[in-house]
């Protein structure tokens, strides 16, 4: 008898079996081969034969090696696996599962790619609007714990922009202070004239006091921040800090930039750091290109930089470890109190009003941000509208589940058959779900990273609203935070689309399935399912339509709203004589140069110029006497208005000669103003309806005189004009007067003039810009613009949210009208053999028609009636974002339900198409 | 009956089949795995051959699955011998496959059958 053994074992090396039961399969084998052997012989068979045919029992062995290896594994990788309960193998199911369900994925590659496209809309969609609104809302500074960080204000709700406390104070505050590890204070950005190697550029600077950067705790990228010492009268030289950013655009990213020496506004200051890419400054959106220390900053700045005179902008400052703010602020209050006592003259009526003074901390962890503010409502309610989108995409894919179940209720009463446990079986069906979820989430997060970039373009290209004109720059990188976000979001996702089809897959009465291919899984349960989901789908959309439609009608009343002035053909560019050392009393004479030189230039019809431009975003207020009036009672009054204080009291602009009739505004009575009104003729003013009714009822206004105080003392009113918008187009327009520039002690800084042209304004813009150079070579002219865009910038946040909510609400129509033409398909190939029946029994094409598409329309309208409720109780948070149209607008609710009717029977005509297409014959044979 | 051994239709069959074929063997008793390949190759007369190679790996298999279960056997006078027996899990999955395996019979069948028979 041969030996067998070395035979099998040659076939199994390479498996490493356990010794044990190597030796018992080899025994086993060679048992077997032994009795084919003496069969063989006993046959009759030669030896030789006979060995040469055992041997042939073991040909195909690669397949038996390849046979053991997968069942000698600790795990069966097979998909029919029986299934257990048993909790160990966790891990082990889990991987399984997985793999599996990825081979389920790729054997339906049009499931798959449909779903994944599907889910990356909606799961991309979300990511965008979360990064923005992360960046805009959630994000903390890249500082030291920025937890610590608050800004320190004495209340003080006239000044907005000021923490009202005075160099003096926040000395004494950061000295005596046992409360702070540190405190700074700092500007606002604003535009400084750099020149490097005999090259001008305007760029931002921000002046911030000597502890700056190390209360913030912020290092230089290389070289050095500013020290204490940087920031006295007593330096030596003078030094800048510039960002990341202007060293890579001007300095080309080289090192040796430490040393060099930068001339802003006339005067060298040597460059000694810069900071790290991450760090864009505290103030959001406003990423200064140079920091300069006070002190010096104040020698080449304007006058209105000259802080330690008044009050410093901003202070912050960073509370001991753990300390709570407000037990900081009763601290501080005391010393701010005992500060100012010491000060005050002995009238014990000041006394008082010292004692109710309080410090402030709001926190400074975030920075500080107008832009917070002005989108926090808009992106909370886009994201909110991006995740109705989300729900809509999950319904499809859900409902793309649901027929997939069906297609696979073999498998799964199979393995319940053999024993699976449901549990288990739904873990399988969920685990798919996450893998269609993540990948789906994965493409979405390429399309946000896309998106996102222009999000950004869009939210900046708004106008800045804390130093009107520079441009905003906003971080927004798709960074962990993102990703964790949209992980989540596919996580939840998943459970939402995948939850509902596994528990119903797995809910199979399990006889009639594996009898018969028939039926089993309920097929009207299956439509039910998906005629419910549909119906959500046409109420969510209908909502987001209804809210795009009311920012589209808005946005169309913003437009083409009465502004009280002619917005075509004026160009706008704005000056700044200050930051080239322009005196005050120059600065008139130049002005008159320029207006009159550029009336002389061919196609400029009039020129006039304004402190501010007309819907820039800023204005300025005045409080006024008049003599023998008294005034209104609420007159001077601060009121709280969405959150902000508001100053009762009329606003002001300081504007050139010929200005009403330059920018096309209506003059009821009275005159323009002239070049006659200058500094030391009569001084004069023009007033609006709004300010004439205001003060003098029906009495007439002209001739009539009122007091300016310190900013211009008494002037007479020479003139009436009608209402125009100035600061907004939502806002009534309030009471305004206007004064010739030229007698107004505040109105020698920033510069806006004004053309009106005969043609399109831009065509001009290199005319005008090399008659000014001709006048003065070194004057810089920016934000040359027309006043169009002007207008259109001033809505950009609208023009955001419309665009948006709009490309939402039709990706909700397209999904939805995807889900409806699903559902109907599957409807119609269930009932294949009722319609064959009823055309078999004569029913007309018309008939079948109006079967499928009642049953489409139905699900459309109850939709419909469910998503018009929903939206008359949900569009109201959207009123005080809205412009002239009412959010339960008649005309926005109609057109939007015929949308959705029309795109719906779209949806159904197809699959009712199909429907009259059925073969009788081939639909009864079916039964 | 035709001789059908082409081994692609073999491969196809075993794969298809041969854990039921298996299985139905070892429901009246338990046997081992030279017997099971010679009733096999015996009731199909000869249409379905095994050899061991292809034997065993489907035994371990459903052995592993718990289907059928493995066990050293002495006899008085013979060698031990490995005998599988049907487990309670592998009836259960015996009567789901026969019936698999009927309706799929019959629904080849229905398609096969001549039009007009």
């Amino acid at each position: 008898m041969p030996d067998w053994k070395p035979e099998i074992r040659g076939r199994l090396i390479g498996l490493r079996l356990a010794p044990t039961r190597e030796a018992a399969i080899v025994e086993e084998l060679s048992q077997y081969l032994d009795d084919c052997h003496e069969e063989l012989l006993a046959g009759g068979a030669t030896p030789a034969d006979a060995y040469q045919q055992t041997l042939a029992e073991l040909t195909g062995s690669e397949a038996l090696a390849r046979e053991l290896r997968h069942v000698e594994r600790p795990v069966a990788p097979e998909p029919l696996t029986h299934g257990t309960n048993r909790r160990i193998n966790m891990v082990a199911d889990l991987w399984q599962d997985l793999r599996f369900g990825a081979r389920m994925l790729v054997k339906q590659p049009g499931f798959t790619l449909i779903a994944v496209i599907t889910l990356a809309l909606g799961i991309g969609a979300n990511a965008a609007i979360f990064s923005l609104l992360d960046a805009v809302l959630l994000k903390t500074l890249p500082v030291k714990r920025p937890e610590q960080l608050v800004f320190l204000e004495n209340e003080a709700p006239e000044f907005k922009r000021s923490s009202n406390i005075s160099y003096a104070e926040f000395e004494r505050l950061r000295m005596q202070g046992q409360e702070l590890s540190g405190a700074c204070f700092f500007s606002y950005t604003t535009r400084v004239n750099a020149n490097v190697s005999g090259q001008s550029e305007a760029v931002e600077g921000q002046m911030v006091s000597g502890g700056f950067f190390s209360v913030l705790g912020v290092p230089a990228m290389i070289g050095r921040t500013f020290t204490e010492d940087d920031d006295k009268e007593s330096a030596e030289q003078a030094v800048a800090v510039i960002s990341y950013r202007y060293w890579q655009r001007r300095f080309g990213s080289n090192p040796a930039v430490i040393g060099e020496s930068v001339n802003l506004n006339g005067v060298p200051f040597t460059i000694i750091g810069v900071t790290p890419p991450e760090f864009l400054g505290v103030i959001l959106g406003n990423a200064p290109d140079v920091f300069l220390p006070s002190v010096a900053g104040e020698r080449i700045l304007p006058r209105r930089f000259r802080f330690r005179d008044s009050s410093l902008p901003f202070i912050l400052a960073r509370l001991k470890p753990n300390l709570p703010a407000p037990q900081a602020a009763a601290a501080l209050t005391l010393t701010l109190q005992q500060s100012r006592l010491a000060e005050a003259s002995g009238s014990s009526e000041k006394q008082q009003a010292i004692q109710k003074q309080t410090v402030n901390l709001p926190s400074a962890a975030q920075g500080f941000s107008e832009l917070r503010r002005q989108y926090s409502q808009p992106l909370r309610l886009l994201l909110a509208a991006v995740a109705l989108v989300l729900l809509i995409a999950c319904a499809n894919v859900a409902n793309l589940l649901l027929a997939r179940a069906t297609a696979r209720r073999k498998e799964i009463a199979m393995r319940l058959a053999l024993g699976a446990s449901r549990f288990r079986l739904i873990r399988q069906l969920l685990v798919e779900s996450l893998l269609l979820a993540l990948i789906g989430g994965a493409t979405g997060l390429l399309l946000a990273s896309w998106c996102s970039g222009l999000l950004v373009a869009v939210v900046t290209s708004s106008r800045n609203p804390v130093t009107s004109g520079s441009q905003l720059s906003l971080n927004v990188p798709l960074d962990a935070r993102v990703f964790g976000f949209t992980a989540l979001v596919s996580l939840l996702a998943a459970v939402v689309f995948g939850l509902a089809p596994a528990w119903r897959a797995t809910r199979l009465e399990l006889s009639p399935v594996l009898k018969d291919n028939a039926s089993g899984l309920g097929g009207g349960g299956r439509v039910r399912w998906g005629q419910m989901l549909v119906v959500m789908q046409v109420a969510l959309s209908l909502m987001l339509l209804v809210g795009a439609g009311l920012f589209i009608r808005s946005l169309i009343n913003l437009k083409s709203a009465d502004l009280g002035f002619q917005r075509e053909n004026v160009l706008l560019f704005s000056v700044d004589p200050q930051l080239i050392g322009y005196r005050r009393e120059q600065i008139g004479s130049l002005y008159r140069r320029m207006l009159e030189r550029i009336g002389t230039v061919p196609g400029v019809q009039s020129v006039t110029l304004a402190r501010q431009g007309l819907l820039s975003g800023g204005g300025t207020q005045g409080s006024i006497k008049i003599p023998g009036h008294t005034p209104p009672a609420d007159e001077n009054s601060f009121s709280e208005k969405r959150g902000e204080k508001e100053w009762n009291a009329p606003w002001f602009a300081q504007v050139g000669p010929r200005y009403f009739e330059t920018l096309g505004m209506t003059l009821l009575r009275g005159r323009d103003f002239t070049a006659q009104d200058h500094e030391t003729s009569m001084k004069v003013a023009v007033i609006n309806e709004a300010f004439a009714h205001y003060y003098f009822g029906d009495e007439d206004p002209l001739g009539q005189r009122f007091d300016r105080g310190n900013d211009g003392g008494e002037v007479e009113i020479i003139g009436v004009v009608k209402d125009a918008k100035a600061n907004f187009i939502q806002e009534r327009t309030p009471r305004t007067f206007y004064v010739p520039f030229l007698q107004d002690p505040g109105a020698w800084r920033e510069t806006t003039f004004q053309i009106r042209t005969v043609g399109e304004p831009m065509n001009l813009a290199n005319t005008i810009r090399s008659v000014v150079q001709e006048i003065e070579p070194n004057l810089a002219l920016f934000r040359v613009r027309t006043l169009a865009a002007q207008i259109d910038e001033s809505i950009g946040q609208e023009r955001l949210v419309t665009t948006l909510a709009s490309l939402f609400g039709l990706l909700a129509l397209l999904l939805t009208c995807a889900g409806l033409y699903g559902v109907l398909s599957y409807s119609v190939n269930q009932r294949t053999s009722e319609i064959g029946i009823r055309m078999a029994l004569g029913a007309q094409t018309g008939v079948v028609l109006r079967l499928v598409i009642k049953q489409g329309m139905g699900l459309t309208l109850l939709g419909i009636v469910i998503g018009i409720g929903a939206s008359f109780a949900l569009t109201r948070l959207l009123t005080n974002l809205l412009f002239g149209v009412n959010a339960t607008d008649p005309l926005t609710y109609d057109s939007v339900t015929v949308l959705l009717l029309v795109i719906a029977l779209l949806a159904c005509w197809f699959p009712a198409r199909r429907a009259t297409k059925v073969d009788p014959l081939i639909a009864l044979r079916n039964e | 009956m035709t001789h059908v051994n082409s081994q692609k239709l073999d491969r196809e069959l075993k794969k298809g089949s041969a854990e039921l074929l298996i299985l139905s063997l070892l429901e009246a008793r338990p046997r081992h795995g030279y017997e099971i390949r010679k009733l096999i190759e015996a009731r199909s007369d000869g249409v379905l051959k095994f050899n061991a190679a292809s034997l065993y790996p489907l035994l371990y298999r459903l052995e592993k699955r718990g289907w059928i279960e493995g066990k050293w056997v002495e006899k008085a006078g013979q060698r031990r011998r490995r005998f599988y027996k049907l487990t309670k899990d592998g009836r259960k999955a015996l009567a789901a496959q026969r019936s698999i395996w009927e309706s799929f019979v019959a629904a080849i069948n229905r398609v096969a059958r001549p039009e007009n028979a």
